[in-house]
């Protein structure tokens, strides 16, 4: 009985360590910068979207079902996502769109950073249903026609920014 | 495919007009579009009604059905599901809230519409763009107001919907970086008497410092997020006067204006008490009172033993009057009424052919020689009668309570008198003594007593003498009325002074005529060598002419001050025989 109090005990200590350890890593980004660019933008990327049924992110409810543990490596992946493939698919030719992307991406990058910070301090672990998560998002960018998929995945870009802001709350918005 | 209600122009396929049974005209539009916006799954949204084809459908010209469904990104895997309650009856919007519940988990929706007519569908007109979490409007459920303290205590509750899950709260769906913002009016005005942001659902402000109505609304907000939020219903109170009129605030109020009240009562006491009785209120000073002027510290009056038997006959009233209360050189009287500051007296009318210095019987005349106010021994010198004569001049109303004594006679000018005021005194010839009797002459040397020599004072009145000579222009003493018959005759004053030879100086008449000099305070008597010889045996009384002790020189005629200021009253004269 209390082994098993002292092992709860310990599982409990390092999950929070682990949880305020990823919270570290976000503390100093505004998420409020980006979510206002890209609600500028959202009407017209999403407008183009002829693929209603058909969605990246949200599939199976892939990020719905992270747990806290997998946030930094998920995080992570999709930041990766988006700079590698999303935002260099995309071929954008309206001028003000197209700031506001850029202006996005800014933001992804200096996410990343931090967040390669955390893993070079062995505080971002992925584990096995992260990597499950990252593959579906790849596999469902994948089905679509390039331009169609990198048009979709900046449509869902309010689904990406309200999961990192409901983890990784508790950082201020400053 | 068009939405129902929309035509095709005439004139050109491409220009599209819309008109909605219960829109009240029409509306150009361009294709693709109507007008008014539909409003599906709660949100503002612009509606394109291009068809799945591309092709317009024909437009009929009853009313449709309208046919909503939505269709979700989230779980729902992109299904769309049907809005049973907002497709039986034609309406322009629709609440989706009950199938969009999940939405905070990360979902978002599309909204599409279709126009039904019996068997006919148009096609679906769908949402341009997916609504999500970040563009759900915040609310407040209600918003409760206290006044307390002087302040009004706001409590703000959230939003709690009936069909909300369970677990799918306000505070768990957005736990963090609350912001409200509030809105304070003062009816009937529109604008905001202020406004401020609170990062709790508790606030507080300080009651306005005006009475009347004022409104609160509260709007809500998530720093984090890009949400934006919708005013509350407005919550408002009263201010009335009577809330600042307080048992506590009305008590103070009350026992200040008491104590005001008390204070300024005290203040007018004390200022009326401060009024002197009419009866100690002293009269206005007079310009110049030799009698009473105050006494010079630094000469010191040497006494010398005075004859008592010249004082036998003098009455013990005066004798033992209260000599010491004047201020004069040392004539004092218990009787004001004997007293004058008038430097007149008359001599007594022992010896008519003395010159008639004193007259007696004659009535005493108030108003030129005593004066109530005179603080003297009493004595009271009236000017002397001048008869009008070349160069003879009177000397009344001069203020002087010394003895003025002058020579009157023809040819005789002022500066050969005995003048009266600040102690100064006429010269008197010598050779206009000569040729005449010596009784006759009277009195004419100036006598001048030192101060605090009381005992020099003999009289407590005025004392009135016949003049021994008819001559007005003798100096006369003469008795007040109510000291006349208490009055014993005036002795020979020992006191008086022995005049100089001609060769001592005399002060300027000019200098002391009104006014009194002090470069002659220390002028002796012994210097007035024009006024004669001013020994007793010149003068004749009426009455028992006692024998003057005459001082030596160093004694009672020593001690005659030269201040002239000082003058004395001749309570008696004696003669000297």
């Amino acid at each position: 009985m209390k082994a098993s109090l002292w092992l709860l005990g310990t599982v409990f200590l390092l999950s929070s360590a682990h949880t305020l350890g990823l919270r570290r890593c976000l503390i100093a980004m505004d998420m409020r910068h980006v979510g206002e660019s890209f609600q500028q933008i959202k009407g017209a990327i999403q407008a183009q979207d002829t693929f209603q049924n058909v969605t990246i992110l949200s599939a199976s409810g892939t990020l719905h079902s992270i747990k806290p543990l997998d946030v930094c490596c998920v995080t992570k992946n999709l930041l990766a996502f988006y700079m590698n493939r999303v935002f260099k698919d995309h071929q954008e030719l309206n001028p003000q769109i197209l700031r506001k992307i850029s202006s996005i991406a800014n933001s992804f990058l200096y996410m990343q950073k931090v967040l390669q910070q955390c893993q070079e301090q062995r505080l971002c672990h992925c584990g096995e249903e992260a990597a499950n998560a990252t593959r579906i998002v790849h596999d469902n960018y994948n089905q679509l026609e390039v331009r169609s998929a990198a048009l979709k995945s900046l449509g869902e870009l309010d689904v990406f920014l309200a999961w990192i802001d409901r983890n990784h709350q508790g950082t201020p918005a400053s | 495919m068009r939405d129902a209600g929309c035509r095709r122009r005439a004139r050109s396929r491409r220009a599209w007009s819309c008109r909605w049974p219960r829109c009240s005209a029409w509306a150009a539009g361009s294709q693709g579009q109507c007008c008014p916006a539909l409003h599906p799954c709660g949100s503002k949204q612009s509606f394109s009604t291009t068809s799945s084809t591309g092709r317009p459908s024909r437009i009929r010209r009853k009313a449709p059905a309208m046919k909503w469904s939505c269709g979700g990104t989230g779980a729902g895997g992109g299904l769309w599901r049907p809005v049973s309650s907002c497709s039986q009856t034609p309406v322009l919007s629709c609440d989706l809230t009950m199938v969009t519940l999940d939405l905070y988990d990360l979902k978002g929706y599309h909204a599409r519409v279709q126009a039904v007519d019996r068997g006919r569908r148009s096609d679906w007109t769908v949402t341009q763009t997916r609504f999500s979490i970040d563009d759900v409007s915040l609310t407040v459920g209600s918003v409760e107001l206290e006044i307390r303290d002087g302040f009004v205590l706001g409590k703000i509750q959230p939003p709690r919907p009936k069909a909300a899950p369970a677990g799918h709260t306000y505070e768990r769906i957005f736990p963090q970086f609350h912001e409200y913002e509030v809105s304070i009016r003062k009816v009937p005005a529109r604008h905001e008497f202020t406004n401020k942001k609170v990062n709790h659902e508790n606030f507080s402000f300080p009651i306005p410092g005006e009475f009347g109505e004022f409104c609160v609304r509260v709007k809500p907000a998530v720093t984090s997020r890009t949400n934006k939020g919708v005013w509350s219903e407005e919550v408002c109170f009263l201010l009335a006067a009577k809330q600042y009129f307080t048992g506590t605030n009305l008590t103070i109020s009350f026992a200040l204006v008491l104590l005001l009240c008390g204070a300024l009562a005290l203040r007018l006491y004390l200022h009326r008490r401060q009024k002197l009785p009419a009866v100690l209120v002293f009269g206005k000073p007079h310009p110049f009172s030799p009698v009473g002027q105050l006494p010079r510290p630094e000469t010191r009056d040497t006494l010398h033993a005075v004859d008592e038997q010249a004082f036998a006959k003098v009455s013990p009233e005066l004798r033992n009057s209260e000599l010491h209360g004047s201020t004069d050189s040392g004539f004092g009287s218990a009787k004001p009424s004997l007293q004058t500051e008038e430097p007149q007296f008359l001599l007594p009318d022992a010896l008519p052919q003395a010159g008639g210095t004193l007259r007696k019987g004659d009535p005493p005349d108030p108003e030129s020689s005593c004066s109530s106010a005179s603080t003297d021994s009493g004595i009271c010198l009236q000017e002397p009668r001048w008869v009008p004569q070349a160069g003879g001049q009177e000397h009344g109303g001069q203020e002087d309570s010394g003895i003025g004594l002058a020579h009157h006679s023809e040819g005789r000018t002022e500066d050969e008198l005995c003048g009266s005021g600040g102690g100064h005194v006429g010269p008197l010839e010598p050779e206009a003594a000569e040729g005449e009797d010596p009784a006759a002459v009277g009195f004419q040397g100036y006598l001048k007593q030192t101060r605090g020599t009381e005992e020099q004072a003999v009289t407590a009145g005025c004392l009135e003498e016949e003049a021994s000579s008819a001559d007005a222009s003798v100096p006369q003493l003469r008795m007040c009325p109510d000291a006349q018959e208490a009055w014993p005759p005036p002795a020979v004053d020992k006191g008086y002074l022995k005049q100089d030879p001609p060769e001592a100086t005399l002060a300027p008449l000019g200098a002391l005529a009104g006014q009194w000099n002090p470069a002659a305070e220390e002028w002796s008597l012994l210097g007035v060598t024009s006024c004669g010889d001013l020994g007793t045996a010149e003068w004749s009384f009426a009455r028992d002419p006692a024998p003057l002790g005459v001082a030596a020189p160093g004694g009672l005629l020593g001690s005659f001050d030269a201040d002239l200021v000082t003058l004395p009253l001749i309570s008696s004269l004696h003669a000297s025989e």
